[in-house]
C-alpha cells in the first residue's frame, strides 16, 4: 500500500537513499542540502549504517567513494559550490566506475551565489561536472514524491551502470514542506538492483575486462579479489597504461555504457523518463523540469480556463535527455514550444540542439526567485 | 477551496515552524498543506516569508501568487513592507503594533488589525518564544479554515512536552486578543 507521509524534499532523498539500501553517507553541511545530511546522520545509525560529516566537500565525497568500493551503497548530498570542489573526485568516480549517489540541491551561483535561493543552474554541471570525457546520468525531481522514488531510481542507476549519478532538487523542492505519497516498501525493496559481481577464481578476475557498450564488474574490497584503482588510464587489471588502443577504447566505452545504450534502448531502464501532462489536445507545449514544472501545472490549467489548449512535457532524465521524445515534441509542436527554467537556457540550449531550431519561445530567470505560474501564462498568451 | 496565508518576520523568530504545523493540520484533516520559506543567508534577522497553502485538492505550485494571499501575519517592519503586496486588496492583515508599522494607504487597502504579539508571549505567557504558537491561534482565528482542536494537537505535537502548558497558554491567548480584534 502506498504510504502517505508528511515531510520535506531533503529528508525524503534521505529516507529512499535508506531504504534503496545506502548504508554510508560521507559530506559537509551546505545551504540548502543539509537536511539530507541532518536526516541521513538520524537514520542511518537505526540500520547499522554510518553517516560522517567530514573536513570538507572533497573528504564527504572521498569517504563515499572508498564506502562505495567495499561494497556498500552510498551516497553524499551538497548543492553547486560543493560539486564544484567535489569535481575531481566526481572524475575518479567516472573512470573507476565507482557506483554513487549525488545529491545538488540547487542553489543560485556561480561561485557562493545565492545561499537560500533557488536555481536549476546547475544542470549544466550535472552533465559536466569534472573534465575529460564520460557520460552523466542526471534525475531531476519534479515533486515531493519523486525526491523518494527518483533517489531510489538514481541508486539502481549507479548500481547497473557503475557510475556516479545525480539526483538534482532544489531549494523549493528540497525545503517545501507537504503530503507526499510514497511506493510500498515492499515494491520498492523487489525493485533493487545491485551491482553486478564476478564469482570465478580469484587468479581469473579481471575487473575492467568489460565489452564495449558495458560497464567494469567491480567486486568489493577485501574479500579476495584483488585489482588496483586508479584515475589514471587502466588496463583490465586496473593498472595504468597509455596503450593507444585501450584509452581509446576506455573512453568509448564509457561514454557508450550510457549515452549508446542509452539511445539503443530508448532510456536507461523502465522507469518514465519524462511527464507529459494535458499534452494529448495541446497546441502549446510548455517545458519545464523540477520545482519550475509545479508551477507549469497550474499555468497549463490557468491558461486552459481561458481558451488555450496547453500542455507540459516534463523530464525526469535529464541526462542522457530523452531525445526521442523531445524531437516529436518538436515536430509536432513547431514554435508552439515554451522553455522556461531558473537559469540562463541551459535545457533550451538541449532542446535547440535536439530539434535543430531555435524558434521557439523562452522564459528564464536567474534572481534566485521562482518562476509564477502567471509570468508563464503571459508569455504563452503572447505566442498564441 | 484554497486558502492562502503569509507569515512574515525575522529569522529565529519561528515562522517557518508556525507554518509547518498549519499545513501539518490541514493534511492530518485529509486535504493537501504545502510550506514553503523564503529567507536571506543571515541566520537571524533577516526577512523571512513563510507562505502556506491549503486545499481540499492537490496544490502544486508551493508560493502564495501574488495578489491572492487572503491572510498576512507580520511580526518585522522590513518583511511588512517586503511581502505585503501579496495580499489581496480588503484581504486581513494581523501586526504587532510594536514592530510593524503599517501606513495610512495600507489601511485603506487592507484590513489591518493590531495585536501586540510579542508583548502577549513575553509578559502575559512569560515566554517570548510561545509568539509563533500565538500567531498560529490568531491565524486560525481569523481564518476559520482548520478545526482548531487539530490545529493544537498537531502544535503541541511539535513541540517538547515540558512546555505544553506555556503553549496552551499562548494559544488561548491568541484566540482571545483575535476575538476581541474582531469585534472591534
Amino acid at each position: 500500500m502506498a504510504r502517505e507521509v508528511v515531510s520535506t524534499g531533503n529528508e525524503l532523498a534521505a529516507k529512499a537513499a535508506i531504504e534503496a539500501g545506502a548504508r554510508f553517507f560521507g559530506g559537509y553541511p551546505i545551504t540548502p542540502s543539509s537536511e539530507v545530511m541532518h536526516e541521513a546522520s538520524d537514520l542511518l545509525p537505526e540500520v547499522g549504517g554510518v553517516a560522517i560529516q567530514m573536513e570538507d566537500e572533497i573528504g564527504g565525497i572521498s569517504a563515499a567513494l572508498g564506502a562505495s568500493m567495499s561494497g556498500v551503497k552510498s551516497f553524499t548530498a551538497t548543492s553547486g559550490p560543493g560539486i564544484s570542489l567535489k569535481a575531481e573526485q566526481i572524475g575518479l568516480g567516472f573512470i573507476a566506475e565507482i557506483p554513487l549517489v549525488i545529491v545538488n540541491v540547487m542553489r543560485g551561483g556561480p561561485s557562493t551565489g545565492l545561499p537560500t535561493r533557488v536555481s536549476q543552474a546547475d544542470i549544466g554541471q550535472a552533465q559536466y561536472p569534472t573534465h575529460g570525457d564520460y557520460a552523466s546520468i542526471t534525475l531531476c525531481a519534479g515533486s515531493l514524491t519523486e525526491c523518494y522514488t527518483q533517489t531510489v531510481r538514481a541508486f539502481n542507476l549507479a548500481e547497473k551502470y557503475m557510475t556516479p549519478v545525480f539526483i538534482l532538487l532544489d531549494e523549493t523542492i528540497g525545503h517545501m514542506h507537504g503530503k507526499a505519497m510514497l511506493p510500498d516498501l515492499a515494491e520498492v525493496e523487489a525493485s533493487i538492483v545491485n551491482r553486478a559481481t564476478f564469482t570465478g577464481s580469484p587468479a581469473d578476475y579481471k575487473p575492467y575486462k568489460a565489452e564495449m557498450n558495458k560497464p567494469a564488474v567491480l567486486n568489493p574490497m577485501f574479500k579476495g579479489y584483488r585489482f588496483h584503482v586508479t584515475g589514471l588510464h587502466h588496463g583490465d587489471e586496473g593498472f595504468p597504461t597509455e596503450d593507444a588502443f585501450q584509452c581509446e577504447y576506455n573512453i568509448e566505452r564509457l561514454v557508450g555504457k550510457i549515452n549508446t545504450v542509452a539511445a539503443q534502448n530508448d532510456g536507461l531502464d523502465n522507469e518514465p523518463d519524462y511527464e507529459e501532462f494535458m499534452l494529448d489536445d495541446a497546441e502549446v507545449c510548455l517545458i519545464a523540469y523540477g520545482s519550475i514544472g509545479l508551477g507549469a501545472y497550474e499555468a497549463v490549467q490557468k491558461l486552459r480556463a481561458q481558451g488555450i489548449k496547453a500542455g507540459m512535457f516534463r523530464p525526469i532524465l535529464l541526462w542522457p535527455s530523452p531525445a526521442k521524445k523531445i524531437a516529436e515534441i518538436g515536430a509536432r509542436f513547431k514554435d508552439k514550444i515554451f522553455v522556461t527554467e531558473l537559469n540562463m537556457g541551459q535545457y533550451a540550449k538541449e532542446i535547440e540542439r535536439i530539434i535543430k531550431r531555435d524558434d521557439f519561445t523562452t522564459l528564464f530567470k536567474a534572481n534566485g526567485r521562482p518562476i509564477a505560474p502567471a509570468e508563464m501564462v503571459a508569455k504563452v498568451k503572447e505566442m498564441m | 477551496m484554497r486558502h492562502t496565508i503569509r507569515f512574515t518576520g525575522v529569522g529565529g523568530q519561528g515562522v517557518l515552524l508556525a507554518g509547518e504545523i498549519m499545513a501539518a493540520a490541514k493534511i492530518a484533516l485529509g486535504g493537501y498543506g504545502l510550506k514553503t520559506a523564503t529567507y536571506t543567508s543571515q541566520v537571524r534577522g533577516g526577512p523571512t516569508v513563510v507562505d502556506i497553502t491549503l486545499d481540499d485538492d492537490e496544490i502544486r505550485y508551493p508560493y502564495a501568487n501574488e495578489g491572492e494571499i487572503d491572510f498576512m501575519l507580520s511580526v518585522a517592519d522590513v518583511s511588512y513592507r517586503q511581502f505585503k503586496s501579496g495580499v489581496k486588496p480588503g484581504g486581513t492583515i494581523v501586526v504587532d503594533p510594536n514592530l510593524v508599522h503599517p501606513t495610512d494607504e495600507d489601511r485603506k487597502k487592507w484590513n489591518v488589525v493590531e495585536i501586540p504579539i510579542i508583548t502577549i508571549a513575553k509578559e502575559e505567557v512569560g515566554n517570548v518564544i510561545t509568539q509563533s504558537v500565538i500567531a498560529l491561534s490568531i491565524t486560525n482565528a481569523f481564518m476559520s479554515v482548520l478545526e482548531p482542536k487539530v490545529l493544537q494537537d498537531v502544535m503541541l505535537s511539535k513541540v517538547p512536552k515540558k512546555v505544553h502548558e506555556a503553549n496552551n497558554k499562548a494559544w488561548d491567548l491568541g484566540i482571545k486578543y483575535a476575538t476581541a480584534a474582531m469585534k472591534k
